[in-house]
């Protein structure tokens, strides 16, 4: 039941209107009002999305003023297949989103439970949380790039004052990618626990206190009561979450340079060398669009899978 | 009572740790920007000899000043447009009868998620086919259109918790559509406005792949690629980096402190409520 189906109205001419007929005109109205907003972002992120795709498909001639696509190719995209390279970086892509993630969700409740009991202070602690999320990305790259610096790096000085040292954090792939984890964990986690806050605060406080009475201990109540009530919360921040850190770019470009040599470079920074770099446009189209064909299926299955907490729209 | 002492003991020792690992870092980069040249090169934990030179240096060796206002009328401009956009697409997609409102929010929330590099390639070509890269409006609409979809989701689910009998009241005393939207929907669902705004301005703000594209002169450079280029290839001047950054990080702390109800319950009704 909308406002607009109000009975009674009378149209300019004096006659009383029929509901289809208001119906009609005020789901015009809607479109009217949605369509400016509606049409940017066709024209300005979905027929991009759609080119890119289709870019991935084409002949691609580099010309003096831009270039050309002509005829339809599997080319690009067995260039791709066919490197050591783009399955390096998936694969990097892949392990870093979901290990980032996890830690990220584990902290992030921690941090949220903690802020439920908290009583005092507790505002300024939140805002000081959402000081790393506001931060510039390349920002806190160049933060971390200075903390992890292996010749004046405080890091290293941390750990050569208990006796590690010759520490070459950004210099080895397996510590640059876990360097990097750190430094995003540090920038999302505070996020991650702001949503999973909003999640805590409404759940039923009946179900805890029928639990607490039925002699149930904090521990439990938390594993068999609180957990199960904020499963939707706690996807909706980890869909949020996997398809943000897919697209990682701003950290790697500025703190790692994707480096040692490839070991750390993100699909986005694959697909941003190819393309901008390189200038190969068929292959970097062709990343760039296997990236947002793998986000989107991700994006449908949580879509199917938490239907009525994300999905349900239809008033 | 002993007990419930020992607990909240135990909760604020937790909320210390929690504020040093979210604060460290932070003030490792306020205290790095006021250390001298050589200062930098150490681990001390207070600058030993504090100076401003890294500040000047940003604005007087580097083009800081001019990033900053890049940004500043990039995120302003975006943030008037996506509300301005944002609000009539939310209020139709919460209150009026439209087919496949459904579909368009979900696709909406998809395309808000999207990795950036997908339409950076199809929007440089587009942009210069209409000569508007390296441009202020290049960047404002390729924005615009980035940080629309999370805007109409945050106010949609603002406008769905206003009760109606506001909007029939206004109905009954004649007021069009436009007006009943801008004078009696709009005052009430201000706190969602301001969140949708915060969020894009801070998105706006921080952006990094599409102003790395867009704009390859510094006329046009915005803060995030600005610093990113700071320096040479062998040397990252630090001190001067995080000046710039500290600098670039106050109108943003600001905003978030004063608007830090309305941005906690965006990631609140934006995020968890749908």
């Amino acid at each position: 039941m909308t406002v607009i189906d109000t009975p009674g109205r009378l149209d300019a001419g004096g006659r009383p209107r029929r509901r289809g007929e208001l119906r009609r005109s005020s789901a015009r109205l809607g479109w009217g009002f949605a369509s400016p907003a509606l049409l940017v972002i066709a024209a300005v992120m979905i027929f991009p999305i759609v080119f890119s795709i289709v870019m991935s498909f084409s002949h691609v001639n580099v010309t003096g003023n831009g270039f050309q696509l002509s005829g339809v190719t599997g080319r690009n995209y067995s260039i791709l297949f066919g490197s050591p390279r783009y399955w390096h970086d998936l694969e990097f892509t892949v392990i870093y989103t979901l290990c980032t993630v996890v830690v990220e969700m584990i902290l992030g409740t921690l941090i949220a439970l903690v802020l439920e009991r908290l009583t005092a202070a507790r505002g300024w602690l939140m805002a000081l949380l959402l000081m790393p999320w506001a931060l510039i990305t390349v920002v806190s790259a160049d933060l971390w790039a200075y903390v992890y610096n292996g010749v004046y790096g405080v890091f290293d000085a941390i750990f050569n004052a208990v006796g590690v040292h010759d520490l070459n954090v950004l210099g080895t792939p397996t510590q640059a990618a876990i360097a990097m984890g750190v430094a995003d964990v540090w920038k999302t986690t505070p996020f991650v626990a702001i949503m999973v806050l909003a999640g805590l605060v409404m759940l039923p406080g009946e179900v805890v206190e029928a639990a607490r009475i039925d002699g149930a201990n904090g521990w439990t109540i938390f594993w068999k009561v609180r957990l199960p009530l904020l499963r939707p919360a706690l996807a909706v921040a980890v869909m949020f979450r996997i398809l943000q850190a897919f697209g990682l770019f701003d950290l790697p470009y500025v703190l790692t340079h994707g480096g040692p040599g490839t070991s750390t470079e993100s699909l986005a920074l694959l697909g941003y060398r190819v393309l901008f770099n390189d200038l190969e446009f068929g292959p970097g189209a062709a990343v760039a669009a296997s990236t947002a064909v793998i986000v989107l299926v991700v994006c449908l299955l949580f879509l199917k899978v938490f239907r009525t907490q994300v999905g349900e729209q239809e008033d | 009572m002993a007990r419930r002492r020992k607990k909240n003991l135990g909760t604020n020792i937790a909320a210390i740790l929690i504020a040093a690992f979210v604060a460290l870092p932070l003030y490792w980069m306020v205290a790095s920007a006021f250390k001298n040249q050589i200062d930098i090169s150490s681990a001390a934990a207070v600058p030993p000899h504090p100076t401003t030179s890294n500040f000047s240096n940003a604005f007087s060796n580097y083009s800081f000043g001019t990033y900053l206002l890049n940004s500043a009328v990039v995120a302003v401009c975006t943030t008037v447009l996506v509300l301005a956009l944002g609000t009539f697409a939310g209020y139709a997609l919460a209150r009026l009868p439209m087919r496949g409102k459904t579909a368009i929010m979900t696709a909406l929330l998809m395309i808000s998620l999207f990795p950036t590099i997908a339409v950076v390639a199809p929007l440089y070509l587009l942009l210069r086919d209409i000569g508007w890269l390296n441009s202020y409006q290049g960047l404002v609409l390729a924005y615009t259109a980035l940080m629309l979809p999370f805007a109409i989701w945050i106010l949609r689910n603002y406008f769905v918790g206003i009760p109606k009998a506001m909007e029939e009241s206004a109905r009954v005393d004649g007021a069009g559509p436009v007006r009943t939207v801008v004078q009696v929907i709009l005052p009430q669902a201000l706190p969602g406005v301001f969140t949708a705004g915060v969020f894009t301005f801070v998105a706006a703000w921080t952006e990094f792949i599409i102003a790395l594209t867009l704009d390859n002169t510094d006329r046009y450079r915005t803060i995030p690629v600005g610093i990113a280029l700071f320096g040479g290839q062998f040397t990252t001047p630090y001190g001067t980096i995080f000046a710039a950054s500290a600098v670039a990080m106050l109108p943003i702390a600001l905003l978030v402190l004063i608007f830090r109800r309305a941005v906690v319950s965006g990631l609140t009704s934006g995020a968890v409520k749908g």
